[in-house]
């Protein structure tokens, strides 16, 4: 066979072992866990049935009907991988009758309209800084800025949400408060809208890019030292190369496993982004989810977390794929050409 | 006579990096284990008026509820610590056992246990450690530990395995293989302490990031259910609206805290990298 092809399959089957285990535990949390917590759920909503008897009831059904909790185990699993196959997460309790598919797609376009751009952004930033840390390494200048960067790669996302809010918005009063857009205006295509978000973007923006500079520079700093080290660079270096030509070299060298780093970290900054949404109470899904778990949204929690790690998961499968064409030395590794 | 102190102790702390971090550590260390002794205000009664500014009776101020923000962030740290140090000895724990027997034995063993560890590896943690949290009612520190520690150890166990791998391959352990001594012993006596240093290192970086992620968790309400945090005082700072309201006494310094302890302890590792490591070193 094909190495490459080859290479492909072995992916394809570990992005689906992946995607398997992680639907299982979704399936198996609320039914494992002591106290069954679906069943308090479903107690809770009888409870309320006095305040408006037809809907509870209407919710009570569904519930039961997309748990199936009175069916055997192995049933139960079965109808679940066959609703999520077929892209049916079930209904949100909280925001009865959405669908929960209507409600991610309805929030994740805030989410990754706000991280794509700030981790792009900081990754750019990050990996130029580290860069340059590591070529004037031994001096004060790379001392100062290695600290820099440690104290910001250990600065949570929101924390420093809550600092830049604080004296750019409530002290110094240039950015507004909280939101995607003020409140009286509908999404538009129109200039005053798209300058209004702007205006609400920079905040959250700017505490995801600064947050995340830190870690890549940090990633950076210590791979250009390796590669500076290497002997293609002394000889290269013998061969009175310029300095900057051999930079350009390193440089790229050490930008391969940064790639890899992106993908994999999408989703831990995914998972810090989340909270710093909550700070400004910007509309994607940090702020759903939150709004799921505080109301012990089941089919909300399960249908979120399921999409948003399906699309991780995706996201790093063809990044592997991706990477394996760039670079040679995983092509040959890896795929064996 | 005064007791030699072994010279490789005296080297370390030529180190500058390794001083600073070191004494922001400890220093924090001590804010949050003497602190109760020297600053006896309950963090759990009311001792002012709610959302007062520092002043001399309540130096950082009270919260919503007329605590004294101060005697929070000192019982804060003391919890915080405690779930960094139970979460990281849990995933340390696991990530050992895995990389060393991955490593060791190799085959279809280290084929099977570094799927896992990949599969793990892939799950985004912090998803994860919420997804569980968020079927619990009752969650104390050792179950929020439990559930960081069980999702963040798998760099843990490649790592080690890969020290494992290329430590099995020198002559000494032949050696000992040769001798006829059992692979525990080997393990134990041979490979494990030469890779002291690393499992240290390792260490230090879990704390951070369990003490990070447990911020993290309790912002999104799903932190310890009774008691403090750093980040729970966060997540009530955030409940009732500090930030827009002006009350920078309140979500400042326990963010200030969980900033300066996580990264003390990633500039002491990055110190003791930098020693341990001769490529990293000058040059």
């Amino acid at each position: 066979m094909n190495p490459f092809v080859r290479f492909i399959l072995r992916r394809l089957a570990f992005l689906f072992l992946t995607f398997f285990i992680f639907s299982l535990i979704i399936f198996a949390l609320p039914r494992a866990i002591p106290g069954n917590p679906l069943a308090s759920l479903l107690y809770q909503i009888i409870q309320q049935a006095q305040s408006n008897p037809d809907l509870v009831k209407a919710v009570h059904k569904k519930l039961l009907e997309e748990f199936g909790m009175d069916k055997p185990i192995h049933i139960q699993l079965f109808e679940f991988f066959g609703r999520m196959l077929r892209g049916d997460l079930g209904t949100s309790i909280a925001f009865y009758p959405r669908k929960v598919v209507d409600l991610v797609l309805a929030y994740l376009p805030w989410s990754l309209g706000l991280l794509m751009p700030a981790t792009i952004t900081a990754w750019i930033l990050g990996n130029l800084l580290g860069a340059l840390a590591a070529y004037k390494r031994k001096t004060v200048t790379d001392n100062v800025f290695l600290t820099i960067f440690i104290t910001l790669s250990q600065t949570p996302y929101y924390w420093l949400a809550m600092i830049l809010l604080y004296t750019l918005a409530v002290v110094l009063k240039i950015f507004p408060l909280s939101g995607a857009y003020s409140r009286g205006m509908s999404p538009s295509l129109t200039l005053p809208f798209i300058i209004d978000m702007l205006h609400h973007y920079m905040l959250p923006f700017l505490s995801i890019v600064i947050g995340a500079i830190g870690g890549w520079a940090i990633g950076m700093r210590t791979m250009v030292i390796y590669e500076l080290k290497a002997d293609y660079v002394s000889f290269v270096d013998s061969l009175g190369l310029s300095d900057r030509k051999i930079l350009q070299y390193v440089f790229r060298n050490s930008m391969l496993p940064q790639i890899t780093g992106l993908a994999i970290n999408l989703g831990l900054m995914l998972g810090g982004s989340l909270i710093t949404e909550l700070v400004f109470s910007y509309p994607g899904t940090g702020f759903l989810i939150f709004r799921a778990l505080s109301t012990l949204d089941y089919p909300l929690i399960q249908g979120t977390f399921f999409l948003l790690v399906s699309t991780l998961l995706l996201a790093n499968f063809l990044v592997d794929l991706i990477y394996a064409f760039v670079d040679p030395r995983v092509r040959t590794g890896y795929v064996g050409e | 006579m005064m007791p030699r102190i072994p010279r490789i102790i005296k080297e370390l702390f030529k180190i500058k990096k390794l001083d600073i971090s070191l004494a922001i550590f400890v220093g924090i260390i001590l804010v949050g284990v003497l602190g109760p002794l020297l600053y006896p205000v309950s963090p759990f009664e009311r001792v002012g008026r709610p959302e007062s500014p520092p002043s001399a009776s309540a130096p950082l101020g009270t919260d919503a509820r007329g605590r004294d923000v101060l005697a929070l962030v000192i019982g804060g740290i003391r919890n915080s610590l405690y779930i960094g140090i139970i979460a990281a000895l849990i995933a340390l724990s696991i990530g050992v056992i895995i990389g060393v027997i991955a490593g060791y034995k190799g085959g279809i063993t280290d084929n099977l246990l570094m799927l896992m560890t990949d599969v793990v590896l892939v799950l985004p943690s912090i998803l994860i450690m919420m997804l569980i949290a968020a079927y619990l009612k009752e969650r104390n520190p050792i179950f929020v530990s439990l559930v960081i520690g069980v999702t963040s150890w798998p760099w843990v166990a490649r790592a080690v395995r890969a020290q494992m791998m290329s430590l099995k391959a020198r002559e000494f352990i032949y050696m000992s293989k040769i001798a006829g001594l059992r692979d525990a012993r080997i393990i134990f006596e041979d490979l494990l302490p030469n890779m002291a240093s690393y499992i240290f290192m390792a260490f230090v970086l879990l704390m951070s990031g369990a003490m990070i992620a447990e911020a993290g968790l309790s912002m999104i309400g799903l932190g310890v259910t009774r008691g403090i945090s750093l980040g729970i005082i966060l997540y009530w700072a955030q409940l009732f609206e500090s930030v827009r309201r002006g009350l920078w006494w309140w979500f400042m310094p326990p963010g200030a805290c969980l900033v300066a302890l996580a990264s003390s302890l990633l500039l002491l590792s990055t110190a003791l990298d930098e020693y341990f490591s001769p490529r990293l070193k000058g040059g």
